[in-house]
């Protein structure tokens, strides 16, 4: 079945002569390109007033390539927020204010997004201050070291959750070379050394805080050309920089590997089991087939969460996930176990489970639910100005257009059984797992 | 804004109990149920705290009549729909949204799991397990901030029924009967209790056809709560739950007389946006103590009930309440600067009732809400919570009442708001860190809190440091309690 078919109304948008989107994505949108390298991505839809803004920088924990100098990228995201000589950051944050405008940022392995939502007759202020702080953001030192306390103090309280320490030690131990083994926080020990690495900072702007590692994204009650002669106003003098990181590979693993976290307070236990995966990719089955295998496998319709969670009761969460980063990642199943003595047969049925898509073809019947599921999945998540913005986005970072969401889902609509079985058998071996488990102490009440 | 004058029709009690329905048809693919029943934790029996919860949680989570749970989620998985269930002090709430296209098939599942409840026991056994964990595991354990935060609110509302925790205590979930869960859903899952919520492209028919359906629950009559005023706070207490953490995390609050369509409520809500609007950066405690001062990782503060902050930009719907507090969240702390952090958050709360707003800050505060409200409702699923919420406190849809009621504002109608209703002492503190003792200590000593600073500071930053490092707490020893994090939520 054609997608389009199920969306009626917004169908509808397709027509016209805008770039018309030909795949999942039930929205046309416009791509252009400055000549200074900078992308625009506009998306008119039918939700009104409510204009969502994302700039995303394609540069995140990814690009962090010194030692010593991991959480810079998310550093970033705090930065920004400092000011320039035109609109120090209070000014700033009163353009915002009377706005209304709701903004925040983000940053992962791959990108460091800034995004604001808001009514749409502040647009053409809200793009012009933008313009502003990414050409000419000027923090004093006295002002980086304070902000580097704010990310202490986001550390800091993070550091509750031990769902976080995991994924800290699964990073550490699963890589050993490529920046993707630090998690996007960055270690516990450059993050404390942040506040001596002023100049550092300023190195770290000038390469990526730059046209061609940008691609603005405006979703809502928008005209593009409009949004173009806005766009060409203050962000076509930003000046093209030149730098590339040089992202180190990871070597083969040979051999499994394995971690523990004591967590010092009383906690439930946590285990993942992990193996090393491909990069993103949306002309090959290989992405596609890894999270079809953390769905069916892993995922509460899946046997094995309805025997753990459902039947027996020895576990309260079970999931997975592929990996969908730019260079090779992770796929990774999770479980938080009601008793530390489960650890062993849980981890061993998790493994069983995945070992299971190599031998056995899956049954074509779930497969077809699987993405009869993912059709509406992702168009219920499109619920409104901001989340359409902020799913592009994440996409952006990875092939820099929203065509991207079409050629995946494209390939997800044609993936087979055979497709699953030949990426297990590829990814899913011995010597490709990590596992990390964790126990609290004084017990596991 | 003509998008906000809804098509919202409210069917007010045409017949004496039959259930109350905010309907907001549209155009969207998308539906949006919500079943709000008027129901929560101030209605648990005294010896049965969580007995709301997890009624709720077991209708959401413990299958039909029909379908075991496993066949509910195999039966949804194809549509990408789910039934999801939270609960609170006056409302427990079920939503659910799908595409049209399954809407009929998403309806007969989530309507069975409310009108017809599977009750099996290992269903019962696990949904009680699940809430357990939740309770010691999740909350006390893994979640330093939600525990400062909701150990405050059940201190100031101790002796009333807003005064336990909405997932119950640790020894009553214990003994907690599937018996238990079917009284409270008999006496409570009443016409006269529920409130239907619909969004989207749905037909005439099948809103008839909801409402019938749900007519074959008893006629009932509407819960009342046991609304006595919380006791005052005659003088400020502490709790300081002991805790092995990286950093000590901060809650302080106290009752207000005000809620949603009170006339101060607008006033309110300038002054908790100017002093700390959520997650945003222009409050005057993000901006003094997190921009200038580099103290944590960000500061607000609120006038109505905002659990799961950590997570959500905006709040849920449909956590109605008649008593609210106001209260101030001073996200977690590097030890050796927890008691400045607290006292320069009351410093603020000071100044703020001691000088007022600002006309200019009045203005743009006033300016960003009322666009904010828009972002507020930017889904059909929130547009309907609101709308909900709406029909629960009296008012109008809420985007409309609070425009036209900010319009109306003076800086001098809130400064007057502010000296009646907010104070900033007599307070009701939680701290949760470690070595409580050691911060007792040192939070009693007369030589104040200092701060230490990776960098210099302006000489104003640096006088008005030596203000707060000694700003009185008004706490003597026997006003500080020290409680071990497993005692949390047992009893």
């Amino acid at each position: 079945m054609h997608f389009k078919t199920l969306l009626p109304a917004l169908a509808l948008l397709t027509a016209g002569s805008l770039f018309a989107a030909d795949g999942i994505f039930p929205y046309p949108w416009v791509q252009e390109d400055l000549p200074n390298g900078l992308r625009l991505i506009t998306i008119p839809n039918d939700y009104p007033n409510i204009v969502a803004l994302y700039i995303v920088v394609g540069t995140g924990s990814r690009n962090e390539v010194e030692p010593g100098k991991s959480g810079f990228a998310h550093l970033f995201e705090h930065l920004m927020f400092r000011g320039s000589p035109e609109f120090s950051s209070e000014k700033y944050q009163a353009v915002l204010q009377s706005a209304g405008a709701a903004s925040n940022a983000f940053t992962s392995d791959d990108l460091t997004a800034f995004h604001t939502t808001f009514s749409k007759e502040d647009l053409p202020q809200i793009l012009s201050m933008e313009a502003d702080r990414f050409q000419h953001l000027a923090f004093d030192q006295p002002a980086f070291k304070t902000e580097t306390l704010a990310v202490l103090g986001e550390y800091n309280k993070n550091s509750a959750n031990p769902n976080e320490k995991l994924y800290e030690v699964l990073r550490e131990t699963a890589f050993k070379t490529h920046t993707y083994q630090h998690t996007t926080m960055g270690f516990l020990k450059d993050v404390q050394a942040m506040p001596n690495e002023y100049e550092y900072s300023k190195q770290f702007f000038d390469r990526y805080y730059r046209p061609e590692y940008t691609t603005i994204i405006v979703t809502g009650d928008v005209d593009p050309k409009k949004v173009r002669a806005l766009v060409d106003e203050r962000w076509a003098t930003w000046k093209r920089g030149s730098f590339k990181a040089a992202i180190p590979a990871e070597p083969a693993q040979e051999a499994p590997r394995a971690a523990h976290v004591d967590w010092p307070t009383p906690t439930l236990p946590w285990l993942t089991v992990a193996w090393r995966g491909p990069a993103y990719s949306d002309d090959t089955a290989e992405t596609v087939a890894l999270d079809a295998i953390a769905r069916l496998g892993f995922s509460r319709i899946s046997p094995l969460y309805q025997k753990l969670v459902l039947d027996e009761q020895k576990a309260d969460a079970v999931f997975g996930s592929g990996p969908d980063s730019i260079d090779p990642e992770l796929f990774g199943v999770t479980a938080r176990l009601k008793k530390a003595e489960y650890l062993p047969q849980i981890e061993q049925q998790i493994e069983a489970t995945a070992a299971a898509f190599s031998t056995t073809l899956i049954d074509a019947k779930k497969l077809d639910e699987l993405k009869k599921h993912l059709r509406y999945e992702f168009v219920q998540s499109l619920s409104n100005s901001e989340s359409i913005a902020g799913t592009v986005a994440r996409y952006v970072a990875l092939r820099r257009t929203p065509e991207t969401i079409n050629r995946y889902y494209d390939l997800y609509a044609k993936l087979t059984p055979e497709d699953i079985q030949r990426v297990a058998q590829k990814y899913l071996i011995d010597k490709n797992r990590t596992v990390v488990s964790l126990t609290g102490a004084g017990g596991t009440k | 804004m003509k998008r906000f004058v809804l098509l919202f029709t409210v069917s007010l009690l045409p017949l004496a109990a039959a259930p109350r329905v905010v309907a907001l048809p549209g155009k969207s693919p998308l539906v949006t149920l919500r079943f709000v029943f008027t129901t929560g934790a101030a209605s648990d029996p005294a010896t049965q705290p969580g007995l709301a919860h997890l009624t709720g949680e077991l209708l959401g989570s413990g299958g039909t009549k029909d379908l075991t749970y496993k066949q509910m989620l195999d039966a949804l998985y194809p549509m990408a729909s789910s039934v999801g269930v939270y609960s609170d002090k006056e409302m427990t709430t079920f939503v659910g949204g799908t595409h049209v296209d399954n809407l009929d098939a998403f309806y007969s599942v989530m309507r069975d799991a409310i009108l017809h409840p599977g009750w099996r026991a290992d269903d019962f056994t696990r949904v009680k397990d699940d809430t357990l964990n939740a309770l010691r595991v999740s909350l006390r354990g893994n979640n330093d901030e939600e525990l400062a935060k909701e150990a405050m609110y059940n201190e100031i509302y101790r002796g009333r029924p807003y005064g336990h925790e909405n997932l119950g205590t640790g020894a009553a979930l214990e003994k907690m009967t599937l018996a238990d869960v079917q009284a409270f859903y008999k006496a409570h899952y009443t016409q006269a209790n529920l409130i239907i919520g619909i969004a989207g492209g749905y037909t005439p028919e099948f809103l008839e056809k909801v409402k019938k359906d749900f007519a074959a629950l008893p006629a009932g009559t509407p819960d009342k709560f046991d609304m006595k005023v919380p006791e005052p706070v005659q003088r400020s207490r502490m709790t300081l739950i002991e805790k092995d953490t990286r950093s000590v995390a901060w809650s302080f609050g106290y009752p207000i007389s005000v809620k949603r369509g009170d006339p101060d409520y607008p006033a309110l809500l300038v002054a908790q946006s100017y002093l700390g609007q959520h997650r945003e950066s222009a409050g005057r405690l993000f901006i003094r103590l997190r921009e200038v001062r580099g103290l944590n990782y960000g500061d607000y503060a609120y006038v109505e009930y905002f659990p799961r902050g950590m997570n959500r930009t905006e709040p849920d719907p449909n956590l109605g309440r008649h008593q609210q507090i106001f209260q101030i969240w001073v996200r977690p702390v590097e030890p050796p600067n927890a008691g400045f952090a607290l006292r320069a958050a009351m410093f603020e709360m000071n100044k703020l009732v001691k000088e007022g707003i600002p006309e200019a800050d009045f203005q743009r505060t006033r300016g960003f809400l009322s666009k904010f409200v828009n972002v507020l409702t930017k889904s059909k699923s929130a547009e309907l919570g609101y709308a909900i919420d709406s029909l629960y406190y009296g008012i109008p849809n809420y985007n409309e009442y609070l425009k036209t009621n900010l319009a109306k504002l003076t800086a001098a109608d809130v400064n007057r708001a502010i000296r009646k209703h907010l104070r900033a002492g007599n307070l009701v503190i939680v701290g949760v860190g470690k070595d409580a003792s050691a911060l007792q200590t040192k939070l009693l000593s007369s030589e104040g809190t200092s701060i230490q600073y990776n960098s210099a500071k302006p000489k104003d930053v640096m006088d008005e440091d030596k203000l707060i490092e000694r700003w009185p707490l008004g706490l003597k020893p026997l006003d500080i309690k020290i409680v071990p994090a497993d005692s949390v939520f047992e009893n």
